[in-house]
């Protein structure tokens, strides 16, 4: 137990609520608030999980994840995605990105864990 | 869930406040289309939050709000004007939704559905093109997962075979745990098919080179084994078939043949499963099985407290947090002067340092309370909009360096008395089109904000180009007031300046707008209480300008500390330029008041006489140069002391009109210092004459040197 977790979101409430929960669930829990923010931490440290919001002024969630996988040492890091659309076509574009899978919103806290149990255990 | 409830309407309040000021610009720039998809963005952020925190209307109202947006992105429907009116109409709807916890009063009820409907006619107008965007919000199954069942016979057993892409791993997928999770849905038996792998030497680790195929017997549907594969649906080919009705894992011989039947280099045919699993079925032995409890963890139970980058804090913490700041400033220089005077050199080190400690954090308190003015500009921008409408007018409006930041009590005090000159501006200001036509003047009227600095003040600027200020008729209504006589021979400015008057108001028709009896004066108190000066400028049929003065900020100044006879005074450091010791001699020896330091003549006022201080004068003096604006004025002391943190008390109303001392401080001795402005010390020469005078002078350097 105890995964490195970074979470990327620009709306304040919803990092803590997902925050609060991996941390609660004995992770350790980074916070960035835009794509940009989030790059620091991906700097050789060992990271297990990434979950990122699309929608960002600085960097959105797809270019974070592009970003992501063009360093060596997270190619394969499990990067889930939180989104409203349950449209087809911005999961393709994620996913094409190279995220491994989404969370849909509004989540409750299980099914956020129930997500994450299937990247990484 | 409260606690982030809260923080939810916090950042919901600062999206609305955004979302209108990417509103307004885009009511500026109507195909930029970088601001349509912020407006989108923040729409999306409000609607994804407010689903989140249980505000449903919220919700499902910003949704229908962003699909305008949406469309306006795709370049659907063209952003017009009535499309913007809803939407900032729609936002303050928004604003009561959120203030009022969701919930609605009926009136609110009906603008509610109106709004609605509004929005419905611009998105159902792009024909053949309904939005189909509605989200299949995914409801969460609340049934409970921990039901125990006990008749494990009535599992179908399904079999499925995975056979990932090799380039799986690329999306951070662990095939692994796809496998795990089947067998937490029931009883399950795995078989991996590991043919494909190559000789080590061709190996490349980042690529799959196994499948599997699973036996499942579970209670669960098709869709919740498909469920499992959700992410990968895409980058792996999944094959779910129903072998029975039955638990066949259950049965021993079943579980022993299977391995013969499934191949090691495909997945087993179907049909050959089937018919084992008849043969095995007629003496089905049954077995017990574990029951897997998923046990739900209570995460709210405990907090944890987690630090991030960014932290809110109640603005009157930070207004206890500056006193605090003030009052420590003021024990501090009591601790100096209590180690000075006993001599003891330890003590004068720990004095020292707590000097400097509380110097730090003065400044760093002093920069947690500065903020952008860019905070009020959406409150004007809005006004402006707004109100020209109102008034049918047109008017640019453009803003420049916003970003010049203010003490926020000064921002705070400041808000009100800049709408009222907006409001004066637009509504007896700028012309309407006709008359501007009339009068050669572009259609558009114009009004420019700008904010800068210039030494130890904030500078706003708000200019309009409407019609000027009539001398004349303000020079009418002041006699019939009786503010002037009318012999009274004023000046252009003298007159206008009358503007600032208690009661003095030129509309000729009070509007709903402007003329609600509230004057300019109230402009000028309110901003002379956060230490401001307003002044006017003003051409007849070119427009006018009202510049504010404001402080940086409010309440503690670095001080050069001097002495006259006894008596202590403070001098703003931020303006000292220079020191210099004159004997007293030349000094009173002087023609016009001006003394020569380095090389050239400067005015200088002779605070003995200003402070009729007679006693005990030295035979050297201190000159401090001051430099303001680009004037140096000199002063002249008994005696520099040296640095000091000034703590500013207001003097009271007794001595507001005392023109070249800004306050008081409270010394570490417990006496008290006056605290000089050194802007309204230079402002009491006459600007013209020290312009014409330093003219002169150079003029005399310039005829020496030659």
């Amino acid at each position: 137990m105890g995964k490195n977790i970074v979470i990327v979101d620009d709306s304040e409430s919803i990092r803590e609520v997902v925050e609060f929960t991996l941390t609660n669930a004995g992770n350790n829990v980074k916070v960035a608030v835009d794509g940009e923010d989030a790059l620091k931490y991906f700097d050789g440290s060992k990271i297990d999980l990434v979950v990122t919001d699309l929608y960002m002024p600085k960097m959105n969630g797809i270019e974070l994840i592009r970003e992501i996988r063009k360093k060596e040492d997270y190619k394969f890091v499990p990067i889930l995605f939180l989104s409203t659309e349950s449209q087809q076509e911005k999961k393709i574009e994620a996913k094409e990105a190279g995220a491994t899978g989404w969370i849909v919103k509004p989540f409750v806290p299980e099914k956020l864990l129930a997500a994450m149990n299937k990247v990484i255990r | 869930m409260e606690q982030f409830k809260k923080k939810f309407l916090e950042e919901a309040t600062e999206l609305i406040a955004n979302l209108e000021q990417a509103l307004l610009s885009l009511d500026e720039n109507p195909q930029d289309k970088s601001l349509h998809e912020e407006v989108f963005r923040i729409m999306h952020s409000l609607k994804g939050g407010s689903s989140m925190f249980g505000f449903d209307k919220i919700d499902a109202f910003t949704h229908e709000l962003e699909s305008i947006y949406d469309l306006v992105r795709n370049q659907k429907i063209e952003l017009k004007r009535n499309i913007l009116d809803i939407t900032l109409e729609s936002v303050d709807h928004i604003k009561i939704l959120l203030e009022s916890g969701d919930e609605l009063s009926a009136e609110n009820e009906k603008n509610h559905s109106n709004l609605l409907n509004k929005i419905y006619k611009i998105t159902k107008s792009v024909s053949g093109d309904i939005i189909t965007e509605k989200e299949e919000i995914e409801k969460h199954d609340d049934k409970n997962d921990n039901v125990i069942h006990n008749q494990l016979s009535d599992k179908p057993t399904y079999q499925i075979s995975i056979n990932p892409d090799e380039n799986i791993f690329k999306n951070g997928t662990n095939p692994l745990y796809l496998i795990d999770e089947l067998a937490s849905l029931g009883h399950c038996k795995v078989f991996a098919k590991t043919n494909k792998i190559p000789e080590f030497d061709e190996l490349k680790p980042e690529l799959c080179y196994v499948s599997w195929e699973v036996f499942l017997s579970t209670d669960k549907s098709i869709d919740d084994i498909n469920d499992v594969f959700i992410f990968v649906d895409d980058i792996c080919e999944i094959e779910i078939n129903k072998i029975d009705n039955s638990n066949l894992l259950e049965i021993t011989a079943f579980t022993n043949e299977i391995s013969n039947v499934v191949p090691d280099d495909g997945f087993s045919e179907l049909d050959k499963i089937k018919e084992l699993a008849n043969n095995v079925k007629a003496n089905e032995v049954k077995e017990e099985e574990a029951i897997k409890d998923q046990s739900s963890q209570d995460f709210y139970s405990q907090i944890k407290k987690n630090v991030i980058s960014n932290i809110r804090v109640a603005s009157d913490k930070l207004d206890d947090l500056m006193n605090l700041v003030s009052e420590l400033i003021t024990t501090q220089a009591s601790l100096t002067l209590y180690a000075e005077n006993n001599q003891n050199s330890e003590l004068v080190t720990i004095a020292e340092n707590i000097e400097k400690i509380s110097r730090q954090l003065r400044d760093n308190t002093f920069e947690i309370c500065l903020i952008p003015i860019d905070t009020m500009m959406v409150r004007f921008k809005r006004l402006v909009r707004d109100l020209s409408f109102e008034l049918d007018k047109e008017i640019q409006f453009t803003a420049e360096g916003t970003e010049t930041e203010l003490d926020k009590t000064i921002i705070e005090g400041l808000t009100e008395p800049i709408m009222h000159i907006f409001r004066n501006s637009i509504d007896h200001g700028i012309e309407s089109a006709d008359e501007r036509i009339k009068k050669g003047k572009p259609k558009q009227g114009t009004i420019n904000f700008k904010a800068f600095h210039s030494g130890t003040n904030v500078y706003i600027q708000i200019k309009d180009n409407g019609r000027g200020l009539d001398a004349e008729k303000i020079r009418e209504k002041a006699i019939s007031r009786g503010f002037i006589s009318p012999e009274a021979n004023l000046s252009y400015q003298e007159l206008i300046n009358l503007v600032f008057l208690p009661g003095f108001s030129t509309a000729s028709k009070v509007t709903e707008v402007s003329g609600r009896g509230v004057g300019l004066d109230v402009v000028v108190k309110k901003i002379s209480d956060i230490r401001g000066e307003v002044e006017i400028e003003s051409q007849l049929g070119v427009g006018t300008t009202i510049t504010i003065k404001l402080p940086l900020t409010m309440s503690i100044i670095d001080g050069l500390l001097v002495e006259i006879d006894k008596t202590s005074f403070v001098i703003p450091l931020s303006s000292v330029d220079k020191c210099f010791e004159v004997k007293t001699e030349t000094l009173n020896n002087n023609f016009n008041n001006r003394v020569k330091l380095d090389g050239s003549l400067i005015p200088y006022i002779n605070l003995r006489k200003e402070f009729d201080i007679n006693e005990n004068c030295p035979d050297v003096q201190q000159v401090i140069r001051i430099n303001y604006d680009n004037f140096n004025v000199g002063l002249s002391v008994d005696k520099v002391i040296g640095e000091y943190q000034a703590v500013l008390k207001p003097l009271g109303r007794l001595f507001k009109d005392l023109e070249i001392v800004s306050g008081a401080t409270i010394l570490g001795d417990g006496s008290i210092a006056l605290v000089l402005d050194s802007g309204k010390i230079i402002n009491t020469f006459d600007r013209e004459t020290l312009e014409r005078r330093e003219a002169y002078y150079k003029g005399i350097k310039n005829i020496e040197d030659n």
